[in-house]
């Protein structure tokens, strides 16, 4: 009773997951990347991009549940099925965080910013990390490496306080930048978000290798 | 869960081949208990144990305790009469007797000794209403049993094995042979039993398995691989030959 | 390429078709020629007093074979009595309690010889056993033999057709407590009722047939008899003598027996025909 036809449907779908999050990784990437060098065009292109991460989720969610609906997933198989409905989510919302950067950069304008970008291409290398190194768990079903990326997100939460503390300051000192300013934070904010729905997803992890649902790491936001 | 039946240290032997391995298990009173496994790890000959159905045949042996309430059944000198109407077994394919409905369902309780034409009548009222048959069959009683549809006759032995009120209603495949609308009948027929008897039921159908059943034993090389509740057997076994076999990588 | 084998398959089948037609025809043929015969020349010989009145003394007209008759009958009803309980109560053995034993294996191998036995060969067997020891031919010696011919074929009827109850069946019986002797009577018995009336009836339209046996065991009577120890006059005996003899009347009256008997055996198959239809209605 061996079902390989249906466990290479399922390893299909996954291996669909996968690409999606290299999609959304390199969205975050490239949306930092254009931040930094006011490149709005690149930002526009972002934006379009994410109309594609958006079908790939849905795609990814409809076979999912036709695998449900046509296989009766059990024990691992279901669990990996469950999980990756709501990983893809996930890593929508991690594509949407991404557009929301572009669209910041945007809305900054052709200006300057009110400061270098330094921590925040360093915040957005950490969360991009902790995003594929949790895929990788998940490919090998390794609930040990994803708590310890859970672990992670203090540090991105550490750089956000800063890089917050630091455009606080800067606005006390020269209001004219607020607006700026702000933009800069929901930028930051952007990938503190980003770095939390890794640990979601790592969670999922977690379920799939043990079977046990918990709370890893409650985010300060 | 209260335990119906313990079973210690089982070991069972066809002849001198070895059935049964050492098995373990505790049967929750009014729960449905699932055996699953690949064809030939044992379920079925370990089903047939609980009520000594293996004595039928000559050459097989039992080790171990099987305490049904307070008493070992495998005890020698037992009577194998009265443990056979305290634990009823229903077969895979259905097995009507040539004979009128009613007259099928009376047969155990006549055997019984029971005499009065209208006690046995209500008894096998009863015990069609239970099996959810009898407004399919009250205005053809008389009619040979053998008329009735897969399903029904399969029905009608639930109530012939309930009519002798048994504590125990042992499940060999009971929908093997049916379809699925007989299927879904007998499921439901399942959950209404429950509320008053103890089932164990041997199935080939994972999904009915975690259907129906409160506990589940996964058998395997007639040993018992995992035996716990069946949410967590058909989400997350312990075993990862349980695992294997319910998804489908090996059996 | 494909079409010339199509057409050389079909070729192929046309001609079995035919073949199996024919031969099918063929033998349908000379059955019906028999039955014709039969019928025709023994209507001629068949009046009252065929079934009313004794033979008349050789050359003489007249005169019937009421004797014979009832000597069937009662040979007949004797060997049934004597071949169908312990044939049946063999089969059950070989199907019930013996079954994958050596016993049964070696009954089942000497009713399976048995089957095949001429029957002749009882006759004379029966001779040897009964009629020289008690000095002369009798009904009883002849219905001894209809009833060995007849033990072999409800033997092993009655062993398949009660192999035919599912084990489960039995085993369900057992399970509700009913004891094996019970489940036989109770249970499988009525499982196989109608098969083995098909098989008890269809042996008994098969002896009452027979000549050969009877000739070296029940003999024959010129006149009534009832008793078990006398020579008895059967229909089959009678027309092999009136056959074998010189005069016309006799060979009419043989005609008019071989249509009797024929009308016999064809209404008690027939009769087995409608139980076993009887059985796929319910």
């Amino acid at each position: 009773m061996t079902r390989e036809a249906y466990h290479k449907q399922l390893k299909d779908v996954q291996d669909e997951l996968i690409r999606l999050s290299e999609m959304v990784g390199t969205a975050l990437k490239d949306s930092i990347e254009a931040l930094k060098n006011r490149d709005i065009e690149a930002s526009r292109r972002i934006i379009k991009n994410d109309v594609f991460v958006n079908n790939r989720r849905f795609e990814i969610e409809e076979r999912c549940i036709y695998l449900i609906a046509t296989q009766q997933p059990m024990a691992v198989d279901l669990r990996v099925l469950a999980a990756m409905i709501n990983v893809v989510t996930d890593l929508e919302r991690i594509g949407d965080h991404a557009e929301g950067i572009a669209r910041i950069s945007i809305s900054i304008g052709d200006g300057p910013l009110v400061k270098p970008l330094i921590d925040m291409p360093v915040m957005a290398e950490k969360a991009l990390s902790m995003l594929q190194r949790c895929m990788k768990a998940f490919v090998e079903r390794d609930a040990e490496t994803a708590k310890k990326i859970c672990d992670e997100d203090d540090e991105v939460d550490a750089r956000y306080d800063a890089i917050y503390d630091e455009l606080i300051h800067l606005m006390i000192e020269n209001p004219k930048i607020i607006k700026d300013a702000t933009y800069m934070i929901w930028a930051a904010h952007n990938i503190e978000r980003i770095a939390d729905r890794v640990t979601n997803i790592a969670e999922r992890v977690v379920y799939m290798a043990t079977g046990k649902m918990q709370e890893m790491n409650v985010s300060k936001y | 869960m209260t335990a119906k039946i313990t079973i210690k240290g089982l070991n069972f032997y066809y002849g001198p081949k070895q059935a049964l391995r050492n098995i373990n298990v505790r049967i929750g009173e009014r729960e449905i208990t699932a055996l699953i496994g690949p064809s030939g790890c044992g379920k079925t000959t370990f089903l047939r144990c609980l009520n000594r159905m293996h004595d039928l045949y000559p050459g097989n042996r039992y080790e171990g305790e099987i305490i049904l309430d307070d008493r070992n059944i495998l005890e020698p000198g037992l009577d194998l009469i009265r443990l056979r109407s305290k634990v009823g077994i229903v077969f895979q394919k259905p097995t009507p007797f040539p004979m009128s409905i009613s007259d099928n369902i009376a047969f155990g309780l006549k055997l019984g000794g029971m005499r009065n034409r209208r006690e046995l009548a209500s008894r096998v009222e009863a015990a069609l209403r239970v099996s959810a048959l009898w407004d399919e069959t009250k205005d053809r009683l008389h009619d040979s049993a053998l008329s009735l549809s897969g399903g029904q006759q399969q029905r009608l032995c639930i109530a012939r094995a309930i009519a002798v009120e048994p504590e125990v209603i042992l499940m060999d495949e009971p929908c093997s042979a049916l379809d699925p609308v007989a299927t879904a009948k007998i499921e439901d027929l399942m959950s209404d039993l429950k509320k008053n008897y103890t089932v164990v039921i041997v199935t080939h159908n994972m999904q009915q398995a975690a259907r129906v059943s409160d506990h589940t034993g996964f058998f395997m090389m007639g040993e018992v691989m995992e035996f716990d509740r069946t949410q967590k057997i058909f989400t997350a076994p312990s075993n990862k030959l349980t695992e294997d076999y319910i998804t489908g990588r090996f059996g | 390429m494909t079409g010339f084998h199509y057409t050389k398959r079909k070729v192929f089948n046309y001609a079995a078709q035919t073949a199996s037609l024919l031969c099918a025809v063929c033998g349908i043929a000379f059955l019906f020629w028999i039955l014709k015969d039969v019928a025709v020349l023994g209507a001629g010989g068949l009046d009252f007093s065929f079934f009313t009145e004794l033979p008349a003394p050789p050359g003489e007209a007249g005169g019937g074979m009421a004797n014979a008759i009832t000597g069937t009958l009662l040979i007949t009803v004797i060997a049934t009595a004597i071949g169908v309980p312990s044939g049946i109560l063999a089969g059950t053995y070989l199907s019930e309690y013996g079954r994958g034993g050596r016993v049964a294996a070696t009954v089942r191998f000497i009713a399976d010889i048995l089957v095949a036995a001429p029957s002749i060969v009882i006759g004379i067997f029966v001779y040897a056993i009964i009629v020289r020891p008690a000095g002369g031919f009798s009904t009883i010696a002849g219905a001894m033999a209809l009833a060995i011919i007849m033990l072999p074929v409800v033997i092993r009827t009655a062993e398949e057709m009660l192999k035919l109850v599912p084990d489960a069946t039995r085993e369900a019986a057992l399970a509700l407590g009913a004891p094996h002797w019970k489940v036989t009577v109770l249970v499988v018995y009525r499982g196989a009722l109608r098969g083995i009336t098909t098989g008890v009836m269809l042996a008994v339209a098969r002896v009452s047939g027979e000549t050969a046996p009877l000739l070296f065991t029940s003999f024959n009577n010129a006149y009534w008899n009832w008793k078990l120890n006398e020579p008895t006059a059967t229909l089959t005996v009678t027309i092999f003598n009136y056959a074998m003899g010189p005069y016309e009347e006799w060979h009419a009256k043989a005609w008019a027996a071989a249509l009797l008997i024929t009308a016999g055996v064809l209404f008690v198959t027939l009769a087995a025909r409608l139980v076993v239809r009887g059985r796929s209605g319910s």
